[in-house]
C-alpha cells in the first residue's frame, strides 16, 4: 500500500515486494503501455517487412522472407535517387533557412523594450504554426494563382505571369519561404525561453562596464541561447532525411517530381497510387531511418566532443 | 523584472531600436497580408478579382462564395466529424498523458527506466507508413472514425512536459494526505489532478489544434465520403480545378468563382482556431517554457 516505505526499506524486499508495493503505479502505466505497444511498436516489428516478400493483403505476419531483395529492387530504381537527392537538397536549404530565422527572430523580439508591441509581434508571428498545411498551402496556391496577388504585382511591373505550378526553379525557395513564414515566429519562442533563463544582472554589470547593445547581445545574449541552439541542431539533424513531408505532399504536382519528389512521397507512391509495393516502400523508410539515427548518434558524439553539456544522451 | 525597469528608463531611441522594430513589423506584416488577402478575394465577385487581385478595401462585396460553400453539405459534414474527432479524442489525449506521465514522474519503481527509454526511442524511430498501415487496418479501423481517435494517443513531447510538471509538485503534498488517510486512487484525483490543472489546459489546447488540423489519418483510412475529417475535405476542394455551379443557387453563379470558392472555404476551416488564437496564445508558450526548463 504505502509506495514510500519501499524506498526506504529497499534492501529488506524483494523485487516482487517492491513491484507489489508500486502496484499503483504500474496500474496506472497500463493504458499507455497499451498504446505505445500497439501504435508504435508493432509498427516498429513491421519494418522487417523490408525483407519479406509482401503486396497488397498482405499482414505484418507470415510473409515470405527474401533477404535483401526489396532493397535490390530499391537501389535500381532511379526514381529513388532522385527523391533521394531532393531529400538531401531540401533538407540542408531548409537547415540554412528555417534554422537561423528563429534565432534571428527572437534575438530581436528580445530587443523589443515596449512589451505591449512585443506582444502583439508575437501573437503575429506565432500564429500560422497553428494553421495546417492544408490551410497553408490553399493560401499559398490562393496568392500565386494566375489571377492572384503575386501575378498582380509582377504584371504590374510588366513582368508576364508565372505559372508557379510549373516552375521547377521556384518550387523549392517557395518551400523555404512558405516553410519560415508559418514556422519561424514559433521556432524563435524556444529561444526566448532560454533568453529570459538569462541572469539580468549580467545585462547590467556589462553596461556598467560600458559594454555596447551590440556587445551585449553578443556575449550575454547569445552566449545564453547557446546551449539550445546546440539541442536544436542536434535535434534537426537527427531528422535531416525528413525534409517536410506534409508541406510537400500538398504543394507538389508531377511536373514538379524531379525537384520536390522527397523519400516520404515517394514511398507513399509506390504504397497508394502505383501499386502497392509494400516490401520496396517499408525498404525505402528503413533506409530512411537508418540514415537519421545514424546521423543524430554522430552529431551527438561529436558536439560531446566539443563540450560536455551539449548533447542530447 | 529588473531589467524592464532599466530598459524603460531609457528615453533615446537608438538606430538598433530602429532596425528591429522595423524589420519585426515588415515580418508581422508579411504574416497578416496574405490572410487579409485571401478575406478579400473571398467577399468579392469575380468581376472585381479580375481587375485588380491587390484589394484594399474591396468596391463591391458579396456573400455569394459563402453561399457557395454552403450549397453543398461536404463541409458542414466535415465539421461534424472533426467535432466528434475532437470531443472524443482530446479526453482521450489527456487520460493517457496524465496516467502515464504521473506513473513516470514517479521517484523510483523497477523498470522505470526501460519504460522511459523504450518512450523516448519512439520519438527518434518509427516503423514507417506502411506498417503503420497495416497495424491499423489489421485492427479493424479500416474506414472507421476510430482510425482518426485512436493512433494519436500519446505525443511523447507533451506527456515529457507534464512528467516535467507532476515532478516539480512539492513531495510533502502527498506525503501530507498520505497521512491523513487517502489512498492513491483518492490522492490522484484529488489532489494531482487539481494542482496540474495549468499544464494539463496547455496540452488540452496542443491536443484540441492538433486534433483540429488532422487529415493524414484520414486520407490513409477513411473511405466513405460522410466520414472524412475537415482538413481532409478542405485538401480535395484546393485540388478541384473547376467547380460545378449549376448546382449552386442561380442568384449566385454568376458572382462566385474558383479562387473565390476556394478562398471562403479556407476562412471557414480556419475561422475557430483563428478567433481563439490571441486569447489563449499566452498558454502555448507556456507549454514551452515548462518544457525547456527540462533541458
Amino acid at each position: 500500500m504505502n509506495s514510500n516505505m519501499s524506498i526506504n526499506n529497499k534492501s529488506r524486499f524483494s523485487t516482487w515486494k517492491r513491484i507489489k508495493a508500486n502496484r499503483f503505479i504500474y496500474f496506472l502505466l497500463i493504458p499507455g503501455l497499451i498504446f505505445y505497444i500497439v501504435f508504435a511498436y508493432l509498427p516498429m516489428y513491421g519494418v522487417l517487412l523490408a525483407f519479406q516478400d509482401v503486396g497488397i493483403g498482405s499482414s505484418l505476419l507470415g510473409n515470405e522472407w527474401i533477404g535483401l531483395e526489396n532493397f535490390q529492387r530499391l537501389f535500381e530504381d532511379e526514381e529513388f535517387w532522385i527523391a533521394f537527392r531532393n531529400t538531401i537538397i531540401i533538407s540542408f536549404g531548409r537547415l540554412i533557412t528555417g534554422f537561423s530565422i528563429p534565432i534571428i527572430l527572437a534575438i530581436l523580439i528580445n530587443e523589443l523594450w515596449h512589451s505591449k508591441i512585443k506582444k502583439t509581434i508575437q501573437t503575429i508571428v506565432t500564429f500560422p504554426h497553428f494553421l495546417s498545411w492544408v490551410i497553408i498551402s490553399g493560401i499559398i496556391f490562393n496568392l500565386l494563382s494566375g489571377d492572384g496577388l503575386v501575378n498582380g504585382i509582377i504584371e504590374f511591373f510588366g513582368h508576364d505571369k508565372y505559372y508557379f505550378s510549373k516552375e521547377q526553379n521556384l518550387f523549392r525557395p517557395l518551400l523555404y519561404v512558405s516553410g519560415i513564414w508559418k514556422s519561424a515566429g514559433w521556432g524563435s519562442v524556444i529561444y526566448l525561453a532560454a533568453i529570459s533563463g538569462i541572469n539580468p544582472e549580467l545585462y547590467e554589470a556589462a553596461t556598467i562596464d560600458g559594454a555596447s547593445r551590440l556587445q551585449r547581445i553578443r556575449y550575454i545574449t547569445w552566449s545564453g541561447m547557446k546551449p539550445v541552439v546546440v539541442l536544436m541542431l542536434l535535434l534537426s539533424i537527427g531528422g535531416i532525411m525528413n525534409a517536410g513531408f506534409e508541406q510537400i505532399f500538398l504543394m507538389y504536382n508531377p511536373t514538379l517530381y524531379d525537384v520536390s519528389d522527397i523519400i516520404d512521397t515517394y514511398v507513399y507512391r509506390r504504397t497508394f497510387v502505383d501499386g502497392a509495393d509494400y516490401g520496396l516502400s517499408t525498404a525505402a523508410g528503413l533506409f530512411k531511418s537508418v540514415i537519421n539515427i545514424t546521423l543524430l548518434i554522430f552529431a551527438n558524439y561529436i558536439s560531446k566532443r566539443i563540450d560536455k553539456d551539449y548533447s542530447i544522451f | 523584472m529588473k531589467r524592464l525597469r532599466i530598459k524603460k528608463k531609457r528615453k533615446k531611441l537608438d538606430i538598433i531600436d530602429y532596425i528591429v522594430i522595423v524589420t519585426l513589423s515588415l515580418f508581422a506584416i508579411s504574416i497578416i497580408i496574405p490572410f487579409y488577402n485571401l478575406l478579400m478575394v473571398s467577399i468579392v465577385p469575380q468581376k472585381v478579382y479580375l481587375e485588380n487581385p491587390f484589394i484594399m478595401i474591396p468596391k463591391m462585396a458579396t456573400l455569394a462564395n459563402y453561399k457557395a460553400v454552403f450549397s453543398d453539405s461536404s463541409i458542414l459534414d466535415g465539421y461534424l466529424i472533426t467535432l466528434i474527432v475532437v470531443l472524443v479524442g482530446v479526453p482521450y489525449n489527456l487520460f493517457l498523458i496524465f496516467t502515464f506521465g504521473y506513473a513516470l514522474s514517479k521517484r523510483k519503481f523497477w523498470g522505470k527506466n526501460f519504460v522511459l527509454n523504450m518512450v523516448i526511442i519512439t520519438m527518434f524511430f518509427s516503423g514507417g507508413t506502411i506498417p503503420y498501415f497495416l497495424v491499423v487496418t489489421s485492427l479493424g479501423l479500416f474506414d472507421n472514425i476510430l482510425a482518426l481517435i485512436l493512433p494519436y494517443g500519446i505525443n511523447t513531447f507533451y506527456m515529457l512536459i507534464a512528467r516535467n510538471f507532476f515532478q516539480q509538485i512539492p513531495k510533502s503534498l502527498e506525503e501530507s494526505a498520505k497521512i491523513d488517510g487517502a489512498n492513491e486512487f483518492r490522492i490522484l484525483w484529488s489532489i494531482i489532478l487539481p494542482v496540474s490543472r495549468p499544464i494539463m489546459a496547455t496540452i488540452f489546447l496542443f491536443c484540441v489544434v492538433d486534433r483540429w488540423n488532422e487529415w493524414w489519418n484520414g486520407l490513409l483510412f477513411i473511405q466513405t465520403k460522410e466520414l472524412r475529417p475537415l482538413q481532409l475535405i478542405l485538401r480535395n476542394i484546393i485540388n478541384t480545378q473547376n467547380f460545378n455551379t449549376s448546382n449552386m443557387p442561380p442568384a449566385i453563379q454568376h458572382l462566385v468563382f474558383s479562387e473565390g470558392i476556394k478562398a471562403a472555404n479556407i476562412f471557414i476551416v480556419m475561422l475557430p482556431i483563428m478567433l481563439v488564437y490571441p486569447f489563449v496564445q499566452k498558454h502555448f508558450i507556456k507549454g514551452v517554457l515548462i518544457g525547456s526548463i527540462k533541458s
